[in-house]
């Protein structure tokens, strides 16, 4: 089983255009609020109508703008979970789970609604209605009701969102044994970026309407496409340049804020198509905020932290629990940095407010983007 | 004491309550969930009975469904009926003021049905007849049966409208408000007063029933 789409619509001034092709794999679309993942979701269903292109699940075409081919959404098959779950209040557990399954025979009915149960640890809840429920098992519930109804494909809407951080952790863990147990299409959709690591097989970013990348949860979080995916997965430290000289053995970037900066060709063994990076191209570079390395003044710098090495006065610190986020000012105003370090290690080296100190930028954690970004519609 | 329009009254308001509820039902549900060109209008048109005076609407049913009216005319030759000064011309006036009330609650009640209810059950494989059957109806009967009730309590209580369309039959088409108008009239109090009665006892029971519809204590 697999799915695939290509999709148009506009409204409002707001374009959404993307397509992408899943095989049975769990896949999470992550995205800020309003960039269109719900949207696209509702489109694959058929709750909404795409202006123009074409959807296909399991092989089979259940959209296509210029076939004029736009299967009903009862005819679909498309397992949809509503961020609200959509339990029928006037039904019970059991009846809203067998609610899909009304073309089989009772007894079998009874079978799968039991399998279900015991599978999403609702057993002794079935004559509960859905507002005798707590948050995880209306969820458990919904989910339960669209795996009866046998779906080619599972789309998940936020999934998680109504639900409080302990539950959460849980529904997460059971998601992934569900799709163990049924291991077909699933795509969630999700604003958060550490649901978005704990799920996903492959992770796409949306923004705006457009998929800006696509990839293993590695490539998303250390090789970020574009300035935007940077963003969302929490690089922080962001600074554009041009590349002033290419070696052998990386380039140099000029930064207006920063000065002269060392980065490698390939930071990463990645499987992003061979960049090359001309001299006096324009680049993005960034840096994660734990990636940044303090320079501790009673001990010789190692060889890595030689290059790139920063003058900077601590303004601020943010707890984090168990980390935290040190405000850096670089050249009185010019320039600022996040970095972020665990407890221990503030309260060791003494990093408080305005005290001087000395970052390396490591040239392996920098990470470059060339200008302009590749295509922002990626065709897989 | 003749009874005979209190008999009549329950004739013409439960005919009328059929209709209303017929065709008040498919009325509501598509303004509730449909968008259509004139839907603004048609539901002006729909509301009208509330605000106009009866008497103006009795016009608008003699001219329309009059012998030389365009809808008269066509019900007498397809359907040999005659509405005009009939029982029947007091179940249309019963059904034309009654209609908003009932549309008004169920068009509410159906649209407090959430959308993603009936969109689950498409997506869980159902047509559109049994999402109707099966989530729509049953999550919307309250203001259905609210509606009903209203609609026929407004039947029973018509008296401008059927007074122009009916007009005032003994024993054929005098119901319970205009044999009271025609008791005081005559100055007999003692047959006034029994049918003021009966009608104040039955109002009060229908509006309680209507109520405990909407809040849910039935």
């Amino acid at each position: 089983m697999s799915l695939s789409f290509n999709l148009k619509k506009s409204f409002n001034g707001f374009t959404a255009d993307a397509s992408l092709s899943f095989a049975d794999e769990l896949f999470v679309l992550f995205g800020p609020s309003g960039a269109g993942k719900s949207l696209i979701l509702k489109m694959i269903s058929g709750l909404i109508t795409p202006d123009e292109g074409t959807v296909s699940i399991s092989g089979e075409t259940v959209f296509d703008s210029r076939g004029r081919v736009n299967v009903p959404i009862r005819e679909r098959r498309a397992g949809y979970l509503f961020q609200d779950y959509a339990l029928f209040p006037h039904m019970t557990v059991a009846g809203n789970i067998s609610y899909g399954m009304s073309h089989l025979e009772r007894a079998e009915v009874g079978k799968r609604v039991k399998e279900l149960l015991a599978l999403m640890r609702l057993g002794g809840l079935e004559e509960r209605y859905p507002h005798e429920l707590s948050g995880g098992q209306r969820q458990r519930t919904a989910l339960a009701r669209t795996l009866a109804a046998g779906p080619r494909a599972l789309l998940l809407d936020e999934p998680f969102s109504a639900l409080d951080y302990q539950v959460r952790e849980k529904l997460r863990a059971d998601l992934c044994a569900i799709h163990r147990h049924y291991p077909i299409t699933t795509v969630m959709v999700t604003h958060d970026l550490e649901e978005a690591f704990m799920l996903a097989e492959r992770i796409g970013v949306i923004n705006n309407g457009a998929i800006e990348q696509v990839g293993t949860r590695e490539e998303v979080f250390y090789m970020p496409a574009t300035r935007n995916v940077a963003r969302f997965v929490g690089v922080k430290n962001i600074f554009d340049g041009v590349v002033t000289a290419r070696s052998s053995q990386g380039i140099t970037i000029h930064c207006p804020e920063l000065g002269a900066i060392h980065a490698p060709m390939q930071p990463l063994q990645g499987a992003r198509p061979k960049t090359q990076f001309d001299v006096g191209s324009d680049v993005t570079f960034c840096i994660r905020p734990e990636e940044v390395l303090i320079i501790r003044p009673d001990r010789p710098i190692s060889g890595k932290a030689e290059e790139n090495i920063i003058e900077a006065v601590i303004t601020s610190a943010a707890a984090r629990g168990a980390t935290q986020t040190l405000f850096l000012d670089i050249g009185r105003g010019r320039a600022s940095l996040k970095v972020e370090l665990p407890n221990f290690v503030v309260r060791k080296l003494g990093l408080a407010a305005g005290r001087r100190i000395r970052v390396s930028l490591k040239k392996e954690s920098l990470w470059v983007i060339p200008h302009p970004a590749p295509s922002t519609t990626f065709h897989y | 004491m003749e009874l005979s329009p209190l008999y009549l009254t329950i004739k013409v308001s439960i005919t009328a309550t059929f209709f209303t509820a017929a065709i008040g039902l498919v009325v509501a549900l598509l303004m509730a969930r449909k968008d259509f060109p004139g839907k603004t209008l048609l539901d002006i048109v729909i509301m009208q009975p509330l605000v106009i005076p009866p008497t103006v609407l009795g016009y608008y049913i003699l001219t329309v469904f009059g012998k030389s009216g365009p809808l008269g005319r066509f019900i007498e030759d397809t359907l040999g009926l005659d509405i005009v000064f009939t029982w029947k011309g007091a179940v249309v006036a019963a059904f034309i003021s009654s209609f908003p009330l009932f549309v008004k609650p169920a068009r509410a009640s159906i649209e407090s049905v959430g959308k993603d209810l009936e969109n689950a059950a498409r997506l869980l494989g159902k047509t559109e007849l049994e999402v109707l059957n099966t989530i729509t109806l049953p999550l919307a009967w309250r203001g259905i049966a609210a509606g009903t009730v209203m609609a026929f309590a407004r039947a029973t209580g018509e008296f401008g409208a059927t007074l122009m369309v009916a007009g005032n039959i003994p024993g054929l088409t005098q119901t319970l408000p205009i044999a009271i108008y025609d008791a005081v009239s005559a100055g007999d109090n003692h047959t006034a007063n029994v049918l003021v009665a009966i009608i104040t006892v039955f109002s009060l029971a229908v509006l309680l029933v209507a109520a405990r519809f909407l809040k849910g204590k039935l």
